[in-house]
């Protein structure tokens, strides 16, 4: 049997919580006419494959992903490209030195006769308050912005999935420990934790791992203090899953408790693990911008966006563009993350919104 | 004088706390009031403890930092000594819970003529007003705006209020505040009338941090309202209150906004958490001499009983605003009893 048919069954069950009913039950009836058309011809299709059409036919969701890929794949790719293009000017501290851009689109260079440039041929963006090329430092920290998501996404997804699960399969200690460690976090917001954690250890990680030590504790911090959320979501989902007939019927067979849940119930998690992902991606960029912004996150050879504000707001009087650049990227990138977020949430659960 | 003001707030602090769980066991049973009481005993040991902890296993010694030059031997230990860190860990934080019985959070290392309660009072009142004000405006507004887009579901109306909710709540403040400056800027180097960019305390430089803070709670709370009336004016009861031939205007306000109401209370806790977070990103960006300034120059300073400070009076704060929506959402729907 496939695992992901009794999933769609399962969620029929559960009530509508919060969310936009009426599109949701539009959504589902427009929905259930596509796979009965789908059917008709003579092919019925998986509800993950169904999911995935319906969020390609998101188009909101669809634009804001080739938004994402496109600026995703300029910031890490772009760097090769653009420390080879660019007129060569005249800078360095005797003036009659000659750069090319393989020096000055480096994002670290500092070029002191070249302050607060506006856009030229040689900086496309212009420059900032040190002389920096400011595209150059927006792919770099886009490039953080990123790396610290993935860091801070696979903890929240494991811890989440083998806590969540546990706690939902076997109940118990480990149930009291994940509702009492949520209650904590539920007054410790994520981002205080990061605060005391770069304020205590900050000094010792920058002198361990160099200047992105400090970065390093904070994406620590962030995963360390975020999957609780994305537990309770898998707790409630495995705590339905765990009635359902089929869960009897392969335990009838001899199923082990271990089979069970790798097996049986992790499978039927994909969805809901998948949509609380994709939303906490956004409450990741954000917070990692405002720690950095803080100046508690990137220190200053590093790039991020958020420290790329702080820097750009005592220049807005001299170069207001500045501050513009790393502002829409950051506010481009967010917004696309939660339009597809929204999306998946419809397409993968269109029943469960929540 | 100090001590005085701190041990009477204490006292207020406690017997509101108090008050509020009699008249909570009082309605909702002894038992909830127990798992209560219990539940916000562990969550402030445990916030106390991981601030206490971390600070105790800081590397670099505050101590040594501070006499700087001046050190000798003596003058060392006495500082140790003065700060009670010559003692093993348990005693430290069993002397810090003490201390902080009596609302006594230490001193400061920098300035240590200075307690740590001393420069809280100097700070909260800014963030105190800037918090609040956004809040209260944000609810006031978002909660009928929320409302009118949900009776105009599926509309013009509704999309477009849709639109600017989604906008406001996933942009960060960080993100408008910049913008709001280069237009600022631009509006001043034209001659034209504009606000303060920084600074707090007078009107013009109070209404655009407030403004700004309160515009994601606000598309918070327009988010929240919508979909709850969307699922109460599902409900029977107001088909029933509709067949009856009311007007309209008290179906909706009188029947189903009273019962949309209980979802938006439970919200407040996670708002509240949300909030905290936001001030200290606004009160930055706007040089706001509040709590969230405050910490972050602690921050820099590494003058950690200001950082510990700052994060307990936090967090007990939410865990307190936690307990009074829990109290009445008990009060507003009697059902939660019997769960």
């Amino acid at each position: 049997m496939n695992p992901n048919e009794e999933f769609e069954h399962v969620s029929i069950g559960v009530p509508v919580s919060s969310g936009t009913f009426d599109e949701l039950m539009v959504s589902q009836a427009t929905l259930d006419a596509q796979v009965l058309a789908e059917q008709d011809e003579g092919k019925s299709i998986s509800p993950t494959r169904a999911a995935i059409r319906r969020l390609t036919r998101d188009r909101r969701a669809m634009i804001s992903l080739g938004i994402i890929i496109l600026i995703i794949g300029v910031s890490f790719l772009g760097p090769l490209i653009y420390t080879h293009i660019g007129p060569t000017i005249t800078g360095g501290p005797t003036l009659q030195d000659q750069l090319g851009p393989q020096v000055y689109h480096e994002y670290t260079h500092q070029e002191l006769t070249q302050l607060n440039q506006p856009p030229s041929a040689a900086y496309p963006l212009g420059t900032d308050q040190l002389g920096r090329d400011i595209l150059a430092r927006l792919m770099a920290g886009v490039q953080v912005s990123i790396l610290v998501t993935l860091v801070v996404i696979t903890f929240d997804i494991v811890l989440g999935l083998v806590v969540g699960t546990l706690a939902g399969f076997f109940g118990g200690w480990i149930d009291t420990f994940l509702a009492r460690f949520t209650d904590l976090m539920f007054a410790f917001p994520i981002l205080l934790f990061a605060i005391l954690a770069a304020a205590t250890l900050g000094p010792a990680f920058i002198d361990r791992f160099g200047p992105s030590g400090r970065l390093l504790l904070v994406s620590l911090a962030l995963g360390l203090t975020i999957w609780p959320q994305m537990a309770r979501y898998v707790r409630g989902q495995t705590l339905q899953l765990k009635n359902q007939q089929y869960i009897e019927a392969a335990r009838c067979v001899g199923g082990s408790n271990r089979a069970l849940v790798v097996r049986h119930i992790v499978p039927n998690l994909f969805n809901i693990v998948l949509t609380a992902a994709t939303l906490d991606v956004v409450g990741i960029i954000t917070a990692e911008a405002t720690l950095s912004l803080l100046g508690l996150g990137v220190q200053a050879p590093g790039s991020s966006l958020g420290l790329m504000i702080s820097d750009a707001s005592g220049q807005i009087y001299i170069q207001w563009t500045e501050v513009l650049w790393p502002t829409l990227v950051l506010a481009t990138l967010v917004l696309c993350f939660s339009f597809v977020g929204d999306g998946v949430g419809d397409a993968f659960n269109p029943r469960t919104k929540d | 004088m100090s001590s005085v003001l701190s041990s009477a707030i204490a006292v207020i602090v406690g017997i509101v706390v108090l008050a509020l769980l009699v008249l909570a066991g009082f309605r909702l049973g002894l038992r909830f009031l127990l798992r209560r009481l219990l539940g916000l005993i562990f969550v402030i040991i445990g916030v106390t403890f991981i601030t206490f902890i971390m600070g105790y296993f800081a590397p670099g010694n505050a101590v040594y930092n501070q006499l700087g030059q001046h050190y000798t031997k003596e003058a060392y230990e006495q500082l140790t000594h003065f700060y009670g860190l010559d003692l093993p860990w348990y005693q430290q934080y069993g002397n810090f819970l003490w201390r902080l019985l009596h609302l006594d959070l230490g001193h400061s290392y920098i300035n240590d003529a200075d307690t740590v309660w001393t420069i809280l009072q100097r700070y909260v009142p800014a963030s105190l007003q800037l918090g609040i004000g956004g809040v209260v405006l944000a609810v006031l507004i978002g909660v009928p705006t929320g409302v009118i887009a949900a009776i105009r579901a599926r509309t013009r109306v509704d999309s477009s209020l849709q639109g600017v909710a989604l906008v406001l709540y996933a942009l960060p403040s960080f993100v408008i505040i910049p913008i709001f400056d280069i237009v600022m800027v631009w509006l001043h180097s034209q001659g034209l009338p504009s606000l303060a960019v920084s600074g707090w305390g007078t009107i013009d430089t109070m209404i655009a941090p407030i403004i700004i803070f309160g515009a994601s709670i606000f598309a918070y709370y327009v988010r929240l309202t919508r979909s709850s009336m969307l699922e109460v004016l599902q409900q029977d009861y107001v088909r029933t209150a509709r067949a009856k031939g009311i007007s309209e205007r008290a179906v909706i306000w009188r029947h189903a906004f009273r019962n949309a109401l209980i979802p938006l209370l439970t919200a407040v806790g996670p708002a509240l958490a949300f909030a905290v977070v936001g001030v200290f990103v606004v009160e930055v960006l706007f040089n706001i001499p509040g709590i969230g300034t405050e910490t972050v120059a602690a921050i820099t300073q590494r003058d950690f009983p200001v950082v510990q400070g700052t994060v307990i009076l936090l967090s007990v704060t939410i865990v307190l605003m936690n307990l009074v929506t829990d109290v009445a959402y008990g009060f507003a729907d009697p059902r939660i009893k019997s769960e």
